[in-house]
């Protein structure tokens, strides 16, 4: 539970809100790389962390993210012509550089020096893991880039997809780092008790602080295996998970994995999902894999509009209570984040931590917000909060049975921080 | 730029606010005369200046603007049964006459007077000009009926339209009285323009695209011009005349002034966050033809909302292969290029954050003139208003015309009959 102050520091994440600033301290995704195809392509609009903005490829294949609205008349630029390096607003012929230089103002006499004095907001920009980031807080402490082990391994080893959820980014990052409900929520059999989430219906988290956020793990004593089953994860400050996905444990014939997500704030209301996932396997994921984890999903999602998935709380995310009386724990379809999203947006748009009721499986998330808490205080005070360092380039997620007296976080601690860079392995 | 404050001084104006109380002292356009066009017709709703109305027109053909809700339990009259000189709301048969009378209450019983006491707000009316007019001000404010061109001609020589736009409406009278958007917004894009040399890299237009503008205030409210450099040492003058609180005429082609087409547009607040754009076009020398007028009254409209079909939820159907090779935009109509980018910047533009140029002139005569409006009002004092009808008896001037000639013999040529 947390008081309602609290909670307030939480959900704000626009300009000037404590949390604001703390966001405004790491990179941050804004498309994927597909978004932005060739240079002077299409512009795309933007929605990240309360700022309207547009981002484009320019001519020499540069990513800029200005401002949606133009500073002259505030028109907005999405309707701008991408060309000759820059672009240029439709309304009265202003011309901006990806560095928010107004480079053309042929509205005004020649003899003007007027667009020297004008610029717009522009946030830089780099391309990389198949999504383009952005760092928009102070320009003397932009961080290293994001070298998760997902953005460095090649593309042929990598999915990664989008989809937008409507509400507030912190109740989707608390969903995803709670490892309990994939018990009941994610149960898509309910007659097949062989998922050894299914035959262990609770778990003890445990918590372990490191210099980025933490690792966590979910030690699941199942009935009738010699040992526990142990999924350790990591949370990567602000609203980073990773998550094993490997196979160990009978999930059929796919290759050792990791996947995670990002819970990206666009505005108060509303979030976008980064989802991706990597083999550790030194071959490519396969086609199908690949498929599953890249285009197929956008069958559910409307890319056209706003990568909003088509099953949504207009159509109850497609509930069917026949499938849920007899088939799945929910009668809601388990693809692109469904049964997350649909039970994250009932919560309410900005979900109200004064009324909860937090238990002993809640750990990971009481640990997420004391975090962000403390980060929000530390930024206020001038310093750096935790994960801007790129200390976090090595880590992985893993999930392996381990005999019932062997502690996980000394067992897999090695396969936890295997180090910087990508080496194939398993 | 403006401040905060004055921002939402000028585009605030339900009943109470300055800028509000300023509109209300001017007639307005509610709503088309053929939207209600025979006696005992279906009621249309009004939203004007924040204020929800239903119009209809009695069965003696007098039109009432009255409040959307009846007194009683707040239903509304949309639904109302339009009959023998009123309109009678179907909750429990009230029945209200054009003066907002309650002249029927059936369900009281037969000795009750409640019905005499009982009043719905009723608003004056002119149907005038194509359009039913409205004035929710003080009685003893009331202007003159505005004798503006299209009201001057016979029905056959105008052709007017209403439709809604998704901007607070001093965004659409910023964009009428912004002449330097032409050469850009509006323009067309020859491919052949990215291989001429001459070209390359500046100026889109062939006129020059950087005007001065020169504003000059009237009775009427102010008129500007803006010349362009043309040959043969002359200026080609563009001058729009702004009538308050909201009309422009646009200038159209060259050629004998009394025997032109003229159109233009008044926003008319519908809330805050939209407004009506009223368009009209009328010639003074004979009917119009069939499909003359303003692009504007020929738009696709959503029939419920009276939105244009191209709107904010498809993003005016922009093709960018089109914006590539063809026009600036990309978008089709130059109505929905004009609503589209009005619409781009917000709800209510956020003034604060503009950078103004020298090409900006009117729209900065403008918002003074509402400022002084609003802060007359806030003194206690009656602010400028035409109270003349005649003085909206002016026209706008489009004609190429020799260096010599200044600007304040240019406007003389914006009042109807001058030569």
């Amino acid at each position: 539970m947390l008081n309602r102050e609290e909670n307030e520091v939480i959900v704000h994440t626009g300009p000037g809100t404590p949390m604001g600033e703390v966001m405004r301290r790491y990179w941050l995704p804004v498309l994927l790389s597909w978004e932005l195809k060739e240079p002077d392509c299409t512009p795309v609009r933007v929605k990240l962390v309360g700022e309207e903005l547009i981002a484009f490829k320019d001519t020499d294949g540069n990513i800029g993210l200005l401002d949606n609205y133009c500073p002259h008349r505030r028109a907005s630029l999405f309707f701008g012509r991408n060309e000759e390096c820059g672009l240029r607003c439709v309304y009265h012929g202003w011309k901006f550089d990806v560095n928010g230089n107004c480079v053309d103002m042929p509205s005004e006499p020649a003899e003007s020096n007027f667009k020297d004095k004008v610029k717009i907001t522009s946030y830089p920009c780099l391309d990389m893991g198949g999504v383009i980031w952005t760092y928009m807080g102070p320009p003397d402490l932009q961080p290293p880039p994001p070298k998760f082990e997902w953005t460095q391994v090649p593309d042929t080893h990598r999915g990664v997809t989008k989809v937008k959820q409507e509400g507030n980014w912190s109740q989707a990052l608390e969903g995803g780092i709670d490892s309990i409900h994939a018990t009941y929520l994610h149960n898509n059999d309910i007659t097949n008790a062989a998922r050894y989430e299914q035959r262990a219906t609770v778990a003890h988290i445990e918590v372990e602080p490191t210099d980025y956020g933490y690792t966590y793990g979910s030690v699941r004593p199942v009935p009738d295996l010699d040992g526990n089953f142990v999924r350790a994860y990591h949370y990567v400050m602000p609203f980073t998970q990773l998550r094993p996905n490997q196979n160990t444990v009978g999930r059929g014939d796919s290759p050792p994995m990791v996947a995670g997500h990002m819970w990206v704030p666009m505005d108060d209301d509303n979030c976008m999902v980064y989802n991706w996932t990597y083999t550790l396997a030194p071959e490519p994921l396969s086609d199908e894999l690949r498929s599953k984890h890249g285009p197929e999903v956008y069958k559910y999602i409307d890319v056209e509009n706003g990568f909003r998935c088509v099953w949504n709380r207009d159509n109850d995310y497609g509930i069917d209570r026949e499938v849920q009386r007899t088939k799945t724990y929910t009668g809601i379809e388990s693809a692109a984040n469904l049964q997350d999203r649909a039970i994250q947006e009932s919560m309410g748009i900005q979900y109200d931590r004064s009324h909860e009721h937090l238990a002993t499986t809640d750990r990971a998330i009481i640990s997420a917000r004391r975090m962000l808490l403390e980060a929000a205080k530390i930024v206020e005070d001038g310093g750096s909060p935790p994960g801007v360092a790129g200390t976090y380039y090595g880590i992985r997620a893993i999930e392996r049975v381990l005999p019932e007296n062997v502690r996980w976080q000394d067992a897999l601690h090695e396969a936890l921080f295997e180090g910087e860079g990508y080496s194939p392995a398993v | 730029m403006l401040s905060a404050q004055d921002n939402e001084m000028i585009t605030r104006t339900g009943p109470g606010t300055p800028m509000g109380e300023y509109l209300r002292r001017f007639w307005m356009p509610a709503l088309l005369s053929e939207e209600i066009a025979e006696p005992d017709s279906p009621p249309v709703r009004v939203k004007i200046l924040n204020e929800e109305l239903i119009a209809f027109r009695d069965t003696n053909g007098d039109v009432g603007l009255i409040d959307n809700n009846c007194p009683h339990r707040r239903a509304s009259l949309f639904f109302g049964r339009n009959e023998e000189c009123g309109l009678r709301c179907v909750y429990h048969g009230w029945k209200f006459d054009t003066n907002g009378d309650c002249v029927d209450m059936p369900s009281e019983p037969a000795e009750s007077n409640f019905k005499d006491k009982v009043k719905v707000k009723a608003y004056s009316t002119e149907d005038w000009g194509g359009y039913i007019w409205a004035y929710m001000g003080p009685a003893e404010s009331m202007p003159e009926l505005p004798e503006v061109g299209w009201a001057m001609v016979p029905e056959s020589h105008r052709k007017v339209s209403r439709r809604l736009q998704e901007n607070n409406f001093v965004q659409g009278i910023e964009g009428g009285i912004d002449s330097s958007h032409i050469s850009f917004l509006h323009f067309g894009l020859p491919p052949v323009v990215r291989d001429d040399p001459a070209r390359a890299g500046h100026s889109l237009s062939n006129i020059d695209a950087a005007p001065h503008f020169i504003v000059k205030t009237t009775d009427y409210g102010f008129v500007y011009g803006a010349n362009r450099e043309a040959e043969n040492d002359s200026y080609y003058w563009r001058l729009t005349p702004f009538m308050l609180p909201f009309f422009t005429v646009i200038p159209g082609g060259t050629g004998n002034p009394d025997e032109r087409t003229y159109s233009g547009h008044g926003w008319v607040p519908a809330d805050d966050e939209s407004c009506w754009m009223f368009t009209y076009s009328w010639n003074a020398s004979r009917p119009l033809n069939e499909g003359e007028g303003h692009g504007a009254s020929f738009l696709e409209k959503e029939p419920r909302t009276m939105r244009a079909v191209m709107n904010k939820d498809n993003d005016y159907g922009i093709d960018r292969e089109v914006q590539r090779t063809k026009t600036f935009t990309g978008i089709e109509a130059i109505s929905i290029q004009d609503s589209g980018i009005q619409e781009s910047m917000g709800a209510i533009c956020d003034r604060t954050k503009e950078h103004l140029g020298t090409s900006d002139s009117a729209v900065i005569a403008m918002r003074r003139m509402y400022l002084q409006g609003c802060r007359d009002l806030l003194e206690g004092k009656e602010p400028f208003v035409p109270k003349k009808g005649s003085a909206y008896r002016v026209r706008s001037v489009a004609d190429v015309m020799d260096k010599k000639v200044t600007f304040e013999e240019t406007t003389e040529k914006v009042a109807v009959g001058a030569t």
